[in-house]
């Protein structure tokens, strides 16, 4: 009788700790294979027109221009995700024309022609790790099959 | 006939095994994605300094580079933060699971 009397209180409290525990578990996005892949995609493009900024600018005006409207697209799709707002953040970051990752190199490179060498390979090198850390948060997240 | 305080005693038993296992790997993994990072730096700010003394890298250059590992900082903050929010899920995920657990050993 007396179990009887005790199971409300304790049952609410576990009823009650579980759902907290499971409304915790919706604050970040879940893992998404297409932004994955666009992520994947724009570092190799992005790296690669990078390796042509010893050369004249305007004869890359055009690749440019599409390799920015991808960035843009990507950065949207991001921002369109619900509960997504860390890997929105990151690639705020990294299109920045203000910042001194990708988009700051390609605004250099349009002001000042042509690049040396050795900057480009060293901004290489970030924007490479700039790419992984969007790629590294987007693998952990979870399959919306793990959330309970 | 078990009753809620044996839920606890046990309940608190699996927590803690539960949260040993899973904070003690994400301490590791932790202390190795700083570490790394700050090893990295050094080996850049070393080559930098190299590229400036030789003229390969102007003074623009070198302060672009400098302000690009901040940025790309910022980026990797927020990566661990992400994974950390992950984390929490999965840990999450295993205390619903433990919580379930201890119950169906303690009243079935």
């Amino acid at each position: 009788m007396k179990t009887t009397q005790r199971n409300p209180p304790y049952l609410f409290t576990i009823v009650f700790i579980s759902g907290w525990l499971i409304s915790a578990c919706s604050t970040m996005s879940v893992y998404s294979p297409e932004a994955y892949k666009q992520a994947v995609n724009l570092k190799i493009e992005s790296l690669d027109l990078m390796s042509f900024a010893t050369k004249s600018y305007n004869d890359y005006d055009e690749q440019v221009a599409s390799l920015r409207t991808e960035l843009k697209k990507a950065y949207e799709f991001a921002k369109g995700r619900p509960n997504n707002e860390l890997s929105t953040n990151q690639w705020e970051i990294l299109i920045d024309e203000n910042r001194n990752l990708l988009g700051g190199f390609l605004k250099r490179w349009k002001e000042e022609e042509t690049l040396s060498e050795m900057f480009i390979l060293e901004t290489q090198l970030l924007v490479s790790d700039a790419f992984d850390t969007i790629i590294g948060l987007e693998s952990g997240k979870l399959d919306a099959s793990e959330l309970k | 006939m078990p009753n809620f305080n044996d839920f606890i005693l046990t309940l608190k038993d699996d927590l803690l095994e539960f949260a040993k296992e899973n904070l003690d790997e994400y301490k590791d993994e932790l202390l190795k994605d700083g570490s790394e990072f700050v090893k990295k730096t050094k080996k850049d700010l070393e080559r930098w300094t190299e590229g400036l003394a030789a003229g390969t890298l102007s003074e623009k250059d070198f302060e672009f580079l400098l302000k690009g590992k901040k940025d790309l900082a910022e980026m990797e903050a927020l990566k661990q933060l992400g994974l950390s929010k992950i984390r929490i899920s999965r840990i999450t995920n295993g205390i619903i699971d433990v919580i379930a657990g201890s119950a169906v050993k303690t009243f079935l």
